[in-house]
């Protein structure tokens, strides 16, 4: 029996990417970045603990509705029978329809959302009706946090934010995933302190704040703050000589 | 079954950005299909949208980019490449039919609205590939590349230095123990 509901399932799943990729020119493949030579490209998706997440409350937001419009469509046949006996297939729709709905949308949320990591910068893309993809440089990142409720950490997922300079504010669209003109939001991770440190090591490598400051001006000082250890034998071999023709 | 083609990959995947001056006339279209949506509001809001379209010019140069609209209250935005600092490709429903995106260029300003977002251009993938490559931190490779041969460049100056600096006081010790 359960075999049939997950062939089905599949073939509805199927069915609905066909269309998605056919009518609504929604991309099956994942994002790229150009890469430069010997640059590693990283292509994922949300950890599986994400799509159990959301799967949980979506469990959870249709118990709650689902009894509540139950309950109502009881009231109503107890209360005006012949009413409620008129309205049960809308009742039912209303019951049913929506969480199909919400169902296979949250699998294909899961589906649509990739991050691709190079080695200076990442992206993100999510949605389906618009997609959106946020490309951000790490030397342009101001600050990264890493955010975890209590039900994510059952799961073992995290949500990464990562901010760059300037403002507008951050806020969250429909699926609760967050949007804002200078933030890059990578959620549904499991190893989020991984990706976050190494951020935060290809940050403090690049040396500028990542405010607009060239780094022409900096590379000079460090450049000749340095000896070559050929220079320093050099060094040393003058003074040898040196020190040979003051005892001389 | 995916057709893959007609999404990730423009018509044509190189982008001349000296040739792009004008937004593609399919953007008209989408305006149009825009304010058709908005019923009998149609002229109210296709009459601002026309005439950002017909006014509407890009030039992109080796630093920036300049975006000019309006016909009475005019607008120009410029932006160099190097203060970008995200970008934002978003093609919605509509605008995947039609082979259309927006690509929305952010500096470190405090607004959420975005400084520039450029519409019209049918390859956009290849637009942003280019706004990419040259904005900030992009190019931090070759930055260094660059930094390192001119540091070695300077290196070996200062090694040739201290080698003749090395030789000509060996030449000292010489004579001064001849002389001894």
């Amino acid at each position: 029996m359960s075999k049939h509901v997950d062939r089905a399932c599949e073939w509805v799943y199927e069915g609905t990417w066909g269309i998605l990729a056919a009518w609504f020119k929604v991309p099956r493949d994942s994002p790229t970045l150009p890469a430069a030579a010997g640059e590693t490209i990283e292509i994922r998706r949300p950890d599986v603990g994400f799509l159990r997440y959301l799967t949980l409350q979506f469990w959870i937001g249709l118990a709650i509705i689902d009894l509540l419009l139950t309950g109502l469509w009881i009231m109503l046949l107890i209360a005006v029978p012949w009413l409620g006996i008129i309205i049960t297939p809308l009742a039912w729709a209303l019951i049913i329809l929506p969480d199909i709905a919400a169902y296979v949308a949250l699998h294909l949320r899961y589906d649509t959302t990739w991050y691709v990591f190079s080695d200076r910068s990442v992206r993100i893309r999510r949605g389906i009706w618009t997609i959106q993809e946020t490309t951000i440089t790490y030397e342009n990142i101001q600050n990264v946090s890493v955010r975890q409720g209590p039900l994510q950490r059952y799961f073992g997922i995290s949500d990464i934010v990562i901010e760059t300079a300037g403002g507008g504010g951050i806020s969250a669209d429909g699926t609760g995933a967050l949007t804002g003109a200078h933030v890059g939001f990578i959620e549904g991770v499991s190893d989020a302190a991984t990706i976050r440190d190494a951020m935060l090591a290809r940050i403090r490598a690049t040396r500028s704040t990542g405010l607009g400051d060239e780094r022409a001006c900096e590379s000079s000082r460090s450049a000749t703050a340095h000896w070559t250890p050929n220079q320093l034998q050099r060094l040393t071999e003058i003074r040898d000589l040196a020190r040979a023709l003051a005892s001389s | 079954m995916v057709d893959s083609t007609a999404t990730s990959a423009p018509p044509s995947p190189t982008f001349r950005p000296e040739e792009t001056t004008r937004p593609n006339r399919v953007l008209l279209t989408y305006y149009g299909i825009c304010s058709a949506l908005l019923g009998p509001f149609f002229p109210l809001a296709f009459i601002p949208l026309y005439c950002k379209y017909a006014t509407l010019r890009y030039e992109f140069d080796d630093e920036g980019i300049s975006v000019r609209w309006g016909v009475l209250f005019r607008r120009e935005v410029y932006l160099t490449y190097r203060r970008i600092q995200d970008i934002h490709l978003t093609r919605n429903i509509l605008q995947r039919w039609i082979g259309l995106a927006s690509i929305s260029v952010q500096t470190a300003s405090g607004n959420s609205t975005p400084e520039t977002t450029i519409e019209g251009v049918l390859e956009a993938e290849a637009l942003r590939d280019f706004l990419y490559a040259r904005m900030r931190g992009s190019r931090d490779g070759d930055g260094e590349a660059n930094e390192a041969s001119s540091g070695n460049q300077a290196n070996d100056d200062a090694l040739a230095l201290l080698t003749d600096i090395r030789d000509a006081l060996a030449q000292l010790v010489d004579r001064s123990s001849k002389d001894a």
